[in-house]
């Protein structure tokens, strides 16, 4: 298994050399370079013009020009902004992506969950009025423009029923003249959220050695727990206005993306469950008197599950456009919406970064995705 | 038929699968019956509704097909008006299943062991893990494995281990019926020659009744001690296996005995059955047979033969048994 | 009951395949796979749904050039430049005039909707088709040659599948430029083609490769051009057209996202509809919902039905996936 996984590093690490060599030569294959770009930009002071020239590289050759452009990437430099210049590209992606993974990571997640366990139900009910419905239901979602989507999530949520706000990241009226910093507030969150979750699901694990009576219960309590000590925590720091500001932001743009993803991976799960439903080993599972609860998810679904790892890779692509998207439309800071502004004011290092984080971001999360496939199918482990 | 220790008796069994071009009745009015502890093979072509009896023995019938007469026996319970959470109990414990090409039916995620076991906390909760374990070690002993391999995956035996483990897996809860489809198809010769003497050997050691479904009349000659022909659906001929093959009643079974090469005795001219088994969506009228029979007059075209005791412990359902006029 | 070729006798067979002439041969064994592959495609009121609003849209296309010619006047209707002038205030709501109403710059929307269908399934098609040839291509080559072609075209496809489209296509619009249709539908087209599609085709063909009438075609002479072209391609024809169905929904739902964010220079299309919405600020207005609603459903419509057909293709072309 494990030279299966550092075989597959080893290829994401050449793809990914190649995507970058990519974007690079179709940069530089347009009329003109960096520096004209960079000349013609009024922001930027003529003295500085020839030593960016310089520092950037350009008067060596393109092969060389690559590689400068490489080690400095790797070193963590990836230029400087036209439009806010001279804030550097790194800077601002740095603030900005940890705010649209959250929304990724959750969407995904919960959106991932939420079709395997619909989907496979689904699967094990067929015909009727369920299975069409269900469809219908699941492609919308999945084909559902989704500007139009965001814009109904928000005219329902923000406008109709007035509960959460329209758009952006946080109110800025809330937060004159204090000086909290809005990114610190957001990575706390981050990090203590995480550890409630940490904790109500490794609560939901352990309650499953307690007897079924007490399952529920330790459930629910530890639920409870959390909650009252995430709210406990942040009104002691005197800082919960903010962070409840920042949260009522931050839930319509992950229910979007999360309702969008959901379509695909109900689909997919249900496909799978069918297919598997036909193999040997779920006759031989009947014949074997088990009842059908056990069947549908402990043989079926849990091989079904393989093919719809597979797919999730797809899966993960699509959230990520849907996610750029949905920044875009709630004007929510994160990456995507970097990306989006930068491209449409043609802040091309900006532009060229977001694009590149978003390529690493996807490769990861594939990386992810085939160790966790070589976790779940046995034949991959042992051979 | 004077009712002794049967474990299994089948009466008028009648199934159809809905397809989209009309009903197929794969099984027409079987009977068969079983004693304990003894052996029957089921004999016929492919599509002659060997396994469909199979099934519907366990009542593991696919969404579009249903058993619409007879009854099931099963020491003495008749399972068919069952429902299926009435059938579930019996499945396993009582008569268990060995499928054609068993090595799919594995699943590829669990160990074999992790499936074994499943079956027995299914059937016989009191049992400790330990005892569970246990009996594994038996049961892989019985059928010729090496014990230390059931923590394994499918995919980590080979054909004939796995086949080897889906038997030992359908003998876990001690059924008293066994059916074994065709379980040594897919193997090469000389472990489906090993694999036969061990199914023997397991079915003497503990008593226990078993069906044995094949196409190839070799093997059913060594397993079973009464031999049942199916045709188109229906039961040609049913007897002991002595009777059959030397005393064969049928027309069809006179034609399988013919054309099987034998390599002692006489050399005799290979004769094949003209014609190609029905289409079981229309059949022909009456017998079924009719249209390649070489004894068929006008009675076997316009009446449907009735399956009865022609000579004492030998049933045929034919209007010439024997070629006789 | 008529004679098949299903139920004839052999006789029957052999005294029929001498005289007729072997194209109508094959068609009426193509028109007979053709009817089973109907019925089955059927049995699923899902794909007629699709299928259905498919043709709607395609009634649309064919619709608007026949309604400029007759009914609308060229001045008031054009999707582009018509004006009314005899409404004083633009946006106006759908009356017996406008059916949908117009839009703020005094332009008729179900105009505009028509209009903008023959460019969605223009540009489907094209990416389909291209995304058609390539892929069967590659996945064919890879699979049939294997080797280091097999490992460069895959590792190109791994490349492809890298980064998601639309934020490709949303920072090269910034670099180059604006996209047309044609540049767009090539994009669109390359990147199935050689992405996702290619890799599932490639396992197709190499389950077909190991069919034993490949071998016999090797056998009886054939050289590679002909294997591939005679044998593998129609083998592979059901799920490469499956996946094209797919193709058209990812190429209509990019252009429709890149011309909300004014990334394309397409005359019309419903995107832009959208984008012209919201230039003007009339976005988030429900007052004026003509202006957003009809564009963004049939976006999603059009989408929607594609992939549903696609999903019905699935149970035909796959039988693991049908009721019996």
């Amino acid at each position: 298994m494990w030279g299966y996984l550092s075989k597959r590093v080893v290829q994401m690490a050449l793809t990914f050399l190649l995507f970058q060599a990519a974007t690079y030569f179709i940069i530089d294959a347009q009329p003109g370079d960096i520096a004209d770009l960079l000349v013609n930009n009024p922001d930027i002071p003529p003295s500085q013009r020839q030593i960016m020239r310089e520092e950037l590289g350009l008067d060596k050759p393109p092969v060389g020009r690559f590689f400068t452009y490489l080690t400095n990437f790797y070193k963590g430099d990836m230029g400087v902004s036209f439009q806010q210049y001279p804030k550097p590209v790194s800077e601002i992606i740095i603030e900005r992506l940890p705010r649209t993974l959250v929304l990724f990571l959750t969407a995904s997640i919960i959106a991932g969950w939420a079709g395997f366990v619909t989907g496979k139900m689904l699967a094990w009910k067929r015909g009727g009025w369920i299975e069409h419905s269900s469809t219908i239901v699941g492609v919308t979602l999945y084909t559902v423009f989704t500007p139009w989507f965001g814009l109904m999530m928000i005219w329902l949520f923000a406008v109709q029923l007035d509960l959460l706000p329209t758009g952006k990241f946080l109110d800025p009226i809330k937060w004159l003249g204090t000086d909290v910093s809005a990114n610190a507030v957001f990575i706390s969150l981050i990090i203590t959220v995480s550890i409630a979750s940490i904790f109500v699901l490794t609560s939901f694990v352990l309650s499953n050695r307690a007897p079924r009576s007490y399952r529920t219960p330790i459930r629910l309590g530890s639920v409870a727990v959390a909650l009252f000590g995430l709210v406990a925590y942040w009104i002691n720091t005197g800082k919960a206005v903010f962070a409840w500001d920042i949260v009522s932001h931050t839930i319509l743009p992950v229910m979007t993306v999360t309702l969008i993803a959901y379509g695909g991976y109900m689909l997919l799960t249900r496909t799978s469950m069918l297919e598997t439903l036909k193999e040997d080993y779920i006759l031989t599972a009947r014949a074997k008197g088990l009842p059908a609860k056990m069947i549908r998810d402990k043989h079926a679904a849990r091989t079904a599950l393989l093919p719809v790892w597979t797919g999730l890779v797809f899966a993960l692509g699509f959230a990520v456009s849907g996610g750029i998207i949905t920044e875009g439309i709630f004007s929510w800071p994160g990456l995507g919406q970097t990306l989006l502004n930068s491209a449409l004011v043609a802040d091309i290092p900006v532009a060229l970064g977001a694009l590149t984080v978003v390529g690493i971001m996807v490769l990861v999360s594939h990386l992810v995705a085939d160790v966790g496939y070589a976790f779940i199918d046995p034949r991959i482990r042992y051979h | 038929m004077a009712i002794t220790d049967k474990v299994l008796e089948v009466n008028n069994l009648t199934m159809h699968y809905s397809t989209r071009r009309g009903p197929v009745y794969a099984v027409d009015g079987v009977s068969l019956s079983l004693e304990r502890g003894g052996s029957l093979g089921l004999v016929g072509e492919s599509g002659c509704g060997k396994t469909s009896v199979a099934i519907s023995l366990l009542k593991l019938l696919p969404e579009n097909a249903e058993i619409i007469n007879g009854e099931i026996r099963l020491n003495g319970t008749d399972l068919v008006p069952l429902s299926e959470d009435e059938v579930r109990v019996h499945r396993w414990r009582d008569i268990s299943m060995v499928f054609q090409a068993a090595m799919n039916s594995l699943n590829p995620v669990y160990t074999v062991e992790e499936q074994i076991v499943e079956a027995m906390v299914q059937h016989m909760p009191h049992l400790s893990e330990q005892q569970m374990s246990d009996r594994v070690d038996q049961l892989y002993e019985l059928v010729g494995l090496d014990p230390k391999i059931k923590t394994e995956y499918p995919h980590q035996y080979s054909g004939g281990m796995r086949q080897r483990a889906v038997i030992a897996m359908a003998l876990s809860c001690n059924p008293d019926v066994i059916i074994a489809d065709e379980p040594t198809t897919a193997l090469d010769v000389i472990v489906q020659d090993q694999l036969l003497k061990k199914i023997k050997e397991v079915q003497e050691q503990l008593d226990m009744a078993m069906i044995y479904i094949s196409h190839d009349i070799a093997v059913i000659a060594e397993v079973a001690e009464r031999v049942g022909v199916m045709y188109a659906g229906k039961m040609a001929e049913l007897a002991t296996s002595d009777e059959i093959f030397h005393r064969p009643l049928h027309p069809y079974t006179m034609g399988l005995m013919s054309s099987f090469p034998s390599i002692i005795g006489e050399k005799t001219e290979l004769v094949t059955i003209p014609g190609e088994p029905p289409d079981l969506l229309n059949p022909p009228p009456a017998c079924r047979f009719h249209p390649r029979c070489p004894f068929a007059t006008e009675i076997c075209r316009t009446e449907e033969p009735e399956f009865k005791e022609h000579v004492p412990d030998h049933w045929v359902a034919c209007w010439h048994p024997g070629g006789e006029a | 009951m008529e004679e098949t070729l299903e139920t004839a006798s052999p006789d029957a067979i052999r005294s029929a395949a001498a005289p007729a002439p072997r194209w109508r041969v094959r068609l009426r064994l193509f028109w007979g796979g053709f009817k089973t592959n109907w019925s089955l495609f059927t049995e699923n009121p899902i794909g007629l749904i699709g299928l259905g609003v498919i043709a709607f849209f395609g009634l649309l296309s064919v619709a608007h050039p026949i309604l400029m010619a007759t009914v609308w006047s060229g001045n008031v209707y054009d999707p582009v430049r018509g004006i009314d002038l005899e409404i004083p205030f633009h946006p106006s709501a759908p009356s017996a005039r406008h059916l949908l109403g117009t839009d703020p710059m005094g332009r008729d929307i179900l105009s505009q909707l028509m209009y903008s269908s023959r460019f969605e399934f223009g540009l489907g098609i094209m990416s389909a088709v291209m995304a058609l040839f390539i892929a069967t291509a590659v996945g064919a080559l890879a699979a049939y040659y294997g080797g280091w072609l097999d490992s460069a075209l895959m590792r190109f496809a791994d490349l492809i599948i890298m980064v998601p489209a639309i934020p490709i296509l949303i920072v090269l619009s910034a670099i180059i430029a604006d996209f047309g249709m044609f540049q767009l539908a090539l994009f669109l087209g390359v990147l199935s083609g050689f992405g996702a599609t290619a890799i599932v085709i490639k396992s197709q063909a190499l389950s077909v490769k190991v069919k034993p009438y490949i071998e016999a075609a090797r056998v009886a002479g054939g050289g590679h051009g002909h294997i591939i072209t005679r044998h593998m391609v129609p083998n592979l024809m059901p799920i490469a057209l499956l996946y094209m169905m797919f193709v058209v929904t990812t190429a209509i739902f990019a252009e429709a996202i890149l011309s909300f964010l004014g990334l394309t220079e397409i005359e019309m299309s419903w995107g832009l509809m959208i984008n012209t919405t919201q230039v003007l600020g009339y976005i988030l207005r429900f007052d004026t919902w003509w202006l957003l609603f009809p564009a963004a459903l049939s976006i999603t419509f059009l989408c929607a039905a594609f992939y549903l057909v696609g999903r019905a293709m699935d149970e035909v072309v796959n039988p693991r996936l049908r009721r019996r």
